[in-house]
C-alpha cells in the first residue's frame, strides 16, 4: 500500500507543476493573450473600450494590481474548486461544462482502442519472441513498427475516403442526430457504427508495442529461471506466460500509460476529420475562436486523464508484481 | 583502423542487414529528390497554371494539380526540403537539450537530479501535443522554423529520461571512476569518458524526434496553424482538406504529401531498428545466430548434393 501511497504523492506534484506550467505559459509569451484577443476582437469589428480591456484582463487574471504571487495562487486555489473560468466562446458556460459534455466521448474513443491495442500488442508480441529470428517474426514486427510511423491524419483520411465518402460508414457525429433510439441496444449499435472508422484511425498506428512486448519477451526468455524452468520440465505454454509473459508485460504497462498522449493526440485529429464531438472538437472551435481559458482547460483535463491513466496502470503493477506488494510489509 | 577497413565494414554490414540498407536508399533518395528537387521536375511549385484545376495525374503533372492550378509532384518535392528541415531543427533542438539534462543529473546525481528528475517526470505527464497546440495559438500564424523551435522545446523529455538512466550507470563504471582519481576535468569527463558510450542512444533518439517533429508538424500546420505561404507536407494535406479534395473525390492531391511521409517515416524507423541492433547485442548475436544457422544449412543441402552425386 505504501508503494500506491507514494505514487500518489508524486502525482500530486506533477499535477502543481502541470498547473503552474499553465499559469505561466500565457505570461511567458511574447505580446500576451490579452492584446491577441483585442486584436480579434477588432478585426471582427468589435468596439474596444477600456472597460472591456479591463474586463478581458481580469478574465485572464491578468489585473495590473495584484502581485503575481497572488494571482496564482487565487489560479490555484479556482482549479483545485472547480472554477476554471468562462469559456468565451461559449459564454456564459463556463470551461468546466464544456469540458464535461464532451470528455466522455473522448475517453471512450482512447479507452476502448487501448485496450483493443493492449491485447493485440502483448499477444502478438508473446508470439513473435516465441518465434524470434522466422520470417513471421521479421514481417509481424516490422510491420507494426512502420504503421507507427503512418501519421494518424493519412490513415484517417484513407479511411474516410474509402469507407465515408462511399457512404459505409457515417461520415460525421457520434450518434444519429435527432433520432429517437427505440431501446439501449439499439443506442449501442448506432454508437458503434458511428465509432468504428475513428477508432480503426486510432488504432491502425499503435501496433508499436508489439516491437516493446517483444524485446521485453526476449530479454525474460534469456533470465535463468526461464532455464530452469524447460530444464524442470514446465510445459512450453506455461513457461511463456505464467513465467515470460507475466514479467516482460510490467514495462509495457507503463509505457502503455504514457501512450495515452499519444492516442489523445491522435484523437484530437480524427475527432477532426470525422467530427466526432470529443475534447478534439472542444479544442478545434477554442482554437478557432482564440478561446485561451478553454484551450488551458482541455490541457488540464488532459494532464488528469494522464495522471489517472498513469494511476490505473500503477494498481494494474502492484496487482501483477508480487515484490511490489511485499515492499511495504 | 585505416579508412579502406572501414569502408569494408560498413559494406559488410549493409550486406549482413538488408533492412538497414533498404532504409538508408530510401531516404537517399528522398533527401536527393528534395534537395535536387529543381533536377526532378520543371515546373514551380507556386506557378497557378490556369485552366488546369484539379486535373488528375497526367504526363504533363505527374501527380496532377491542386485546385488552384498548383502542380502536386512539385509542391511535395519542394515541401519535403522545408519539412525535412523543420524535423531535423526539432530533433537537433531536443537532442541537445536533452543531452545537457540528462548527463547533468545522471553525472552529477544529488539534489541536482532529483529536481531535474521532478522536472522531466512533469513534462512527461503534460500531452505534448495539446501543449503544442497551446503554445502555438498563443503565438498566433507561426512559420517553418518557429514550428521546428516549439517541437524541439517540446519534446525531450522522454529522451531525457533514457540519457540520465543511462548516463546514471555508465558513471559507476571503472574507467569513470579512474578517470576521477587521475584527476580529470568533469567535462572532460563527460564529454570523453561518458559521451561516446551513449551515442548509439542519441542517434536513435534523434531519428525518433524527426519522425516525430515531421508527424507533429503536419499535424500543427493540418490544424491550421501553418504559414500559408509556404509550401510543407503538412500546408499540402491541410489545403487539400480546406478545398474539399475528399469531397470530390481528388485523391491525387493527398497521394504526394501521404507518400512521402509514409516513405521517410519507413525509412527512418528501419535506420533506428539497425541501430538499435548495434547497440543492443542481445539483438545482434540473434541476427549473427540466423545467419550461422542459414549458413549450415547451405553446407548441408551442399554436402547433400555431392554425396548424391
Amino acid at each position: 500500500m505504501q508503494y500506491l501511497v507514494k505514487r500518489l504523492g508524486y502525482y500530486a506534484v506533477a499535477f502543481f507543476g502541470a498547473i503552474t506550467l499553465n499559469f505561466f505559459l500565457p505570461r511567458m509569451m511574447p505580446g500576451n493573450p490579452v492584446q491577441q484577443y483585442m486584436q480579434s476582437l477588432y478585426k471582427t469589428g468589435g468596439t474596444v473600450s477600456a472597460e472591456v480591456i479591463a474586463a478581458v484582463e481580469k478574465m485572464f487574471g491578468f489585473d495590473q494590481d495584484v502581485s503575481l504571487f497572488t494571482s496564482f495562487w487565487r489560479y490555484l486555489l479556482g482549479i483545485l474548486q472547480g472554477d476554471w473560468g468562462y469559456s468565451f466562446s461559449r459564454y456564459p458556460d463556463t470551461v468546466l461544462n464544456v469540458i464535461k459534455g464532451s470528455i466522455g466521448w473522448t475517453i471512450f474513443l482512447i479507452g476502448t482502442t487501448m485496450i483493443i491495442s493492449f491485447a493485440i500488442n502483448v499477444s502478438l508480441g508473446i508470439y513473435v519472441a516465441w518465434k524470434r529470428g522466422t520470417k513471421r517474426d521479421m514481417a509481424i514486427t516490422l510491420t507494426g513498427q512502420v504503421m507507427t510511423t503512418i501519421p494518424t491524419i493519412i490513415v484517417a483520411f484513407a479511411l474516410s475516403f474509402a469507407f465515408a465518402y462511399t457512404d459505409i460508414f457515417p461520415r460525421g457525429y457520434s450518434v444519429t442526430p435527432l433520432l429517437k433510439h427505440a431501446n439501449n441496444w439499439e443506442y449501442i449499435k448506432d454508437v458503434a457504427y458511428h465509432a468504428f472508422l475513428p477508432l480503426m484511425a486510432i488504432l491502425l498506428t499503435s501496433f508499436g508495442g508489439i516491437m516493446g512486448m517483444r524485446a521485453n519477451m526476449i530479454n525474460q526468455l534469456g533470465e535463468d529461471y526461464i532455464v530452469m524452468g524447460i530444464a524442470k520440465g514446465v510445459p512450453d505454454r506455461k513457461i511463456m506466460f505464467g513465467y515470460g509473459a507475466r514479467n516482460a508485460m510490467l514495462p509495457v504497462i507503463t509505457s502503455l500509460a504514457m501512450s495515452v498522449g499519444f492516442l489523445l493526440g491522435g484523437s484530437l485529429l480524427v475527432e477532426r476529420i470525422f467530427n466526432y464531438p470529443g475534447l478534439g472538437m472542444v479544442m478545434m472551435s477554442a482554437i478557432n475562436g482564440r478561446d485561451y481559458p478553454l484551450m488551458q482547460g482541455v490541457l488540464i483535463i488532459s494532464t488528469i486523464l494522464m495522471l489517472s491513466a498513469n494511476f490505473t496502470a500503477d494498481i494494474l503493477s502492484f496487482l501483477i508484481d508480487p515484490r511490489l506488494r511485499k515492499q511495504g510489509k | 583502423m585505416n579508412k579502406e577497413s572501414f569502408l569494408f565494414q560498413a559494406i559488410r554490414f549493409l550486406k549482413n542487414s538488408p533492412r538497414t540498407t533498404f532504409g538508408i536508399i530510401l531516404i537517399l533518395i528522398i533527401l536527393s529528390m528534395t534537395l535536387g528537387a529543381n533536377f526532378f521536375t520543371v515546373h514551380d511549385p507556386l506557378t497557378r497554371y490556369d485552366g488546369e484545376w484539379h486535373s488528375p495525374p497526367s504526363t504533363e503533372h505527374i501527380l496532377g494539380t491542386t485546385r488552384l492550378g498548383r502542380d502536386v509532384f512539385a509542391q511535395t518535392l519542394y515541401g519535403g526540403r522545408v519539412s525535412l528541415m523543420v524535423g531535423v531543427l526539432a530533433g537537433c533542438i531536443s537532442v541537445g537539450i536533452s543531452l545537457i539534462i540528462g548527463i547533468t543529473a545522471g553525472y552529477f546525481g544529488g539534489v541536482i537530479d532529483g529536481v531535474i528528475n521532478t522536472v522531466i517526470n512533469i513534462m512527461l505527464v503534460i500531452p505534448s501535443i495539446v501543449l503544442l497546440l497551446v503554445i502555438a495559438s498563443m503565438l498566433g500564424g507561426i512559420s517553418p522554423p518557429t514550428i521546428g523551435l516549439i517541437i524541439g522545446l517540446t519534446s525531450w523529455p522522454g529522451s531525457a529520461r533514457v540519457l540520465r538512466s543511462q548516463a546514471m550507470s555508465i558513471r559507476n563504471r571503472e574507467f569513470v571512476l579512474s578517470a576521477e582519481i587521475l584527476g580529470e576535468k568533469k567535462l572532460r569527463i563527460i564529454l570523453v569518458e561518458i559521451l561516446p558510450n551513449m551515442l548509439s542512444l542519441i542517434t536513435s533518439g534523434f531519428v525518433g524526434t524527426v519522425i516525430h517533429a515531421i508527424l507533429a508538424m503536419t499535424f500543427l500546420e493540418f490544424i491550421g496553424f501553418g504559414d500559408s505561404l509556404s509550401v510543407t507536407w503538412g500546408m499540402m494535406l491541410s489545403n487539400a482538406q480546406k478545398t474539399g479534395a475528399l469531397n470530390s473525390g481528388i485523391w491525387w492531391e493527398l497521394l504526394g504529401p501521404s507518400l512521402a511521409i509514409i516513405l521517410f517515416g519507413a525509412g527512418m524507423t528501419l535506420i533506428n531498428f539497425s541501430i538499435d541492433e548495434i547497440s543492443n547485442p542481445k539483438l545482434k548475436a540473434q541476427r549473427i545466430m540466423s545467419t550461422y544457422n542459414k549458413m549450415m544449412k547451405k553446407k548441408e543441402k551442399q554436402r547433400l548434393m555431392e554425396s548424391g552425386k
